[in-house]
C-alpha cells in the first residue's frame, strides 16, 4: 500500500458513499480516487450538493464508505471500528466548520479543553496547552469569553485552536470562511497557511470559491455530482 | 474520558439547565423521602412490636399443662386423638425435673396462685396472690417497678400493684415501701390418707419492696391478674392451697402434689420449638407463642414489602422524570453531541456523560430525599408522641431510620437514576454526528 511509504497524507481509492432515499439511490460520492501529499495545502471545490462535504465527513471518520477505501496517515479507515474512529478523530484529524461549532455554553478555554479531555491529557498540562493554543491564534485575552461574545473571525480562530489541540497531522476545513466577511476571512486563511507552512499540518479545505483555492491551495480537486472532474470540466 | 472530567462536564451540563434538573432532582428526593418514610415506619413498628413482645419473655416461654387438666379436655381431639386424658401422666415433681433437664431450659416454675388477706396498718384487704419467677426480673412491667425486685429467689418479700396498695394506704402508697405487711392464707397439709388433705389458716410477715404500675407479662398470663406478688420459691414452700387442688382431690390420684401448669423458660427463643416438641412427646400439653411470632414476622415482612412498594412508586414516577429530562437534553444538545463526536468523543464517552448526569441527579436527589424522609419521620414521631402524651401514655419511638436504610436509599436512588438513563444515554450515543452537525 502506498500509504506505507509515508509520502501521502490521504489516499482515496474508488471511495463511494451512497444513500438510499426511498426507492432512489443517491450517489453523494461516487468512485473518487485521489492522493494528497503530506504537508500539502489542498482545496476541494464544487457547487453545493456536489458531494464535497460528504467526502470531507468520510475523511474525518464521521461517515462510512459504501465502497472503496480511504487511507489516512497510513491507516485504512475501513478497518476501524467506532472506538478506533473516535480515536482517529481525536488524535489524527482536526475539523473546522463553516458555522464554527463552538459549544455556546462553554468559554473559549473550555471549548479548547474539550478535545484534551477526550484524549485524557493530564490535567496538569491542560491549562498551559489551552493558553498556548489561544496565544497562537491571538485570543489569549478572550479565554474566559463565551463564543457569542466574539466576532465571527475570532470564533473561527478559536475553532482552529480547538482543532489543533491534540496536534493532528491533518486539518479538514469545511468552508471555513463561508460565514465571514472578507477581512476576517483573509485573517483565517492566513492563519491556516501559517499552520500549514510552519507546523507542516496537511490542510484540506472545502470551498466553492475558486479564487480562494487559487490563492492559497497548491492543489485543487473539483467535484461535480459526486465525482472528481478536471478543472476544465468544472468550469464548463 | 477520566471520571473527574466526566463529572465536571455533567455538572456543567446540569447547571446549564438548572431549573429542569433541579425539579427532576427534587422529584427523586420526594420519591426517596417517601421510600425512606415508609420503610422506616415499617422498621420502627416492627422494632416497637418486637421490643414489647420480647420484653414479655413470651417467645422464650413454653406453658406446660397436664392433659388431665379439665381446661385441656376440649383440646384433646386435635392434639393427639389416640391419647386419652386419663393416660396422660401427672404433672408432678418428676415431670418438672425431666423438663428442667431438657436442653436450653433455664427455669421451670409452677404457676402459683392463691387467695389471701393482706393486713397493713390495721387495714385488711382480700386479694389474689401469685408467685413471680426469678426470670421475671427482666420483664417490662417489673423493670419499671417503683422500688426494687425481690432480693433473692426465696425472700419473704412482696411486690404490690399500686392500685391495691392504694386500698391499704390511700394517700401515699409509696410510703409502704420497706414496710411490713401480714399475709393470711390457706395452707394445704398432707391428710391422714392419700385420699385427703387438710387446710389450715396461716399468717406470715412480708416486706413490701416494690410497687408495680402495670400488669406483669403484659397481662398475658394467668398470674398477671394478681395484686400481690411473692417469689415463686417462697410461695411453693408455703404450700398454698390452690384452686386446682380440689380438682386434683376428686381425681383418682391425689397423693403427691401435682401442678396445674408449669412455665418453662428457655435461654433463648431458639429453643422454644424443640422444648415444646419434647414436652409433647412426654404426653403433656404444651403451648408457646412461637406460632404467633411466626405470623407476626410474616405480617411485618408483608407490611414492609407493601410500604416499600408504595414508597418505590414515587421513585418510579421520579425515574420517568429523569428519562424525560435526559431525553429533552439529548434533543436540545444534539449539536453539542455532534461536536463532541467530531472532536473525538467515543460513543462510550457520550453514553457515560449521560449516565454521569443521571447518577449525579440520583445522588443529590437521594441525599436530599433521605434528609427529607428523616425530617418527615421526626415530625410524625413528634406528632405520635404528642398524642400519646395527651392520652397519658409513655412516648414511643415508632420511627427508626437505620444507617443501612440511609445508604440503601441513596444507592437505590443512584441505581434507579442510572437505569432511567439507559435509554437517553443510548440515544445520545447513537446520534449520527453528520446529521447532528448539518447546518440548519
Amino acid at each position: 500500500m502506498s500509504g506505507l511509504t509515508g509520502a501521502d497524507a490521504i489516499e482515496a481509492l474508488g471511495a463511494s458513499r451512497y444513500y438510499t432515499m426511498g426507492e432512489a439511490t443517491v450517489r453523494a460520492v461516487d468512485d473518487v480516487s485521489f492522493t494528497i501529499g503530506r504537508g500539502e495545502f489542498a482545496a476541494l471545490l464544487g457547487p453545493s450538493g456536489s458531494g464535497k462535504s460528504t467526502l470531507l465527513n468520510l475523511l474525518a471518520g464521521l461517515d462510512h464508505l459504501t465502497a472503496g477505501s480511504i487511507v489516512v496517515a497510513g491507516r485504512d479507515l475501513n478497518t476501524m471500528d467506532s472506538e478506533a474512529l473516535a480515536r482517529y478523530r481525536r488524535l489524527t484529524v482536526g475539523m473546522i466548520f463553516q458555522s464554527f461549532n463552538l459549544v455556546p455554553t462553554m468559554t473559549l478555554a473550555d471549548n479548547i479543553e474539550l478535545p484534551l479531555r477526550f484524549a485524557e491529557t493530564p490535567r496538569s498540562e491542560r491549562h498551559e496547552r489551552v493558553l498556548e493554543l489561544l496565544t497562537n491564534v491571538g485570543l489569549a485575552h478572550r479565554a474566559s469569553h463565551k463564543p457569542t461574545e466574539l466576532s465571527g473571525g475570532e470564533q473561527q480562530r478559536a475553532a482552529i485552536a480547538r482543532a489543533l489541540a491534540n496536534r493532528p497531522s491533518l486539518l479538514l476545513a469545511d468552508e471555513p470562511t463561508g460565514n465571514l466577511d472578507s477581512r476576517n476571512g483573509q485573517e483565517v486563511m492566513t492563519l491556516l497557511r501559517e499552520l500549514n507552512e510552519k507546523m507542516a499540518v496537511t490542510v484540506l479545505m472545502v470551498t466553492h470559491d475558486p479564487a480562494l483555492a487559487d490563492r492559497y491551495a497548491r492543489k485543487s480537486l473539483h467535484m461535480a455530482d459526486g465525482k472528481l472532474v478536471s478543472r476544465e470540466e468544472a468550469l464548463r | 474520558m477520566i471520571r473527574q472530567d466526566l463529572f465536571e462536564l455533567a455538572a456543567r451540563n446540569m447547571r446549564n439547565a438548572r431549573l429542569r434538573n433541579a425539579l427532576t432532582t427534587m422529584g427523586i428526593a420526594v420519591g426517596v423521602a417517601s421510600l425512606v418514610a415508609m420503610l422506616s415506619l415499617g422498621i420502627g413498628l416492627q422494632g416497637f412490636a418486637n421490643h414489647q413482645l420480647m420484653k414479655s419473655g413470651m417467645f422464650q416461654t413454653v406453658f406446660v399443662t397436664s392433659r388431665q387438666d379439665i381446661r385441656n379436655a376440649e383440646e384433646q381431639a386435635d392434639a393427639k386423638p389416640d391419647a386419652k386424658p386419663e393416660e396422660s401422666p401427672a404433672l408432678n415433681d418428676d415431670a418438672r425435673k425431666k423438663i428442667a433437664a431438657l436442653p436450653g431450659v433455664e427455669e421451670v416454675s409452677p404457676e402459683v396462685r392463691a387467695t389471701a388477706e393482706v393486713e397493713y396498718g390495721g387495714r385488711t384487704n382480700f386479694t389474689l396472690l401469685a408467685g413471680l419467677p426469678e426470670s421475671a426480673r427482666e420483664e417490662d412491667a417489673v423493670e419499671k417497678v417503683k422500688g426494687r425486685f425481690f432480693s433473692s429467689a426465696n425472700a419473704d418479700e412482696v411486690l404490690l400493684r399500686r392500685d391495691f396498695a392504694k386500698k391499704l394506704e390511700k394517700d401515699d402508697p409509696d410510703s409502704m415501701l420497706g414496710k411490713t405487711v401480714i399475709l393470711r392464707y390457706a395452707e394445704r397439709q398432707s391428710g391422714d390418707s392419700s385420699d385427703s388433705f387438710s387446710i389450715e389458716r396461716k399468717e406470715k410477715q412480708f416486706r413490701v419492696v416494690g410497687l408495680l404500675d402495670e400488669e406483669p407479662f403484659g397481662g398475658m398470663r394467668m398470674i398477671s391478674r394478681a395484686r400481690v406478688f411473692l417469689p415463686t420459691q417462697t410461695a411453693e414452700v408455703m404450700n398454698l392451697m390452690q384452686p386446682a387442688d380440689t380438682q386434683q382431690l376428686v381425681r383418682s390420684t391425689p397423693g403427691s402434689r401435682t401442678y396445674s401448669m408449669l412455665t418453662v423458660r428457655m435461654k433463648s427463643a431458639a429453643y422454644a420449638e424443640k422444648v415444646e416438641e419434647s414436652v409433647k412427646k412426654m404426653n403433656y400439653s404444651a403451648y408457646s407463642y412461637l406460632d404467633a411470632t411466626k405470623s407476626i414476622r410474616r405480617f411485618f415482612a408483608v407490611l414492609d414489602m407493601f410500604l416499600g412498594i408504595f414508597g418505590s412508586l414515587a421513585l418510579a414516577v421520579a425515574s420517568l422524570a429523569i428519562v424525560n429530562t435526559l431525553v429533552m437534553a439529548v434533543l436540545e444538545r444534539r449539536r453539542e453531541i455532534g461536536i463532541m463526536k467530531a472532536l473525538g468523543a467515543s460513543d462510550a464517552d457520550v453514553k457515560k456523560l449521560f449516565f454521569a448526569e443521571a447518577a449525579t441527579m440520583g445522588l443529590i436527589g437521594g441525599a436530599l430525599g433521605v434528609v427529607l424522609g428523616w425530617v418527615m419521620g421526626r415530625a410524625i414521631n413528634f406528632g405520635t408522641n404528642f398524642y400519646l402524651h395527651r392520652m397519658k401514655m409513655p412516648a414511643e419511638n415508632l420511627w427508626t431510620v437505620p444507617l443501612w436504610l440511609v445508604a440503601g436509599a441513596i444507592g437505590f436512588a443512584v441505581l434507579v437514576s442510572v437505569l432511567a438513563g439507559i435509554y437517553p444515554a443510548a440515544r445520545a450515543a447513537k446520534l449520527d454526528p453528520v446529521q447532528a452537525l448539518r447546518y440548519e
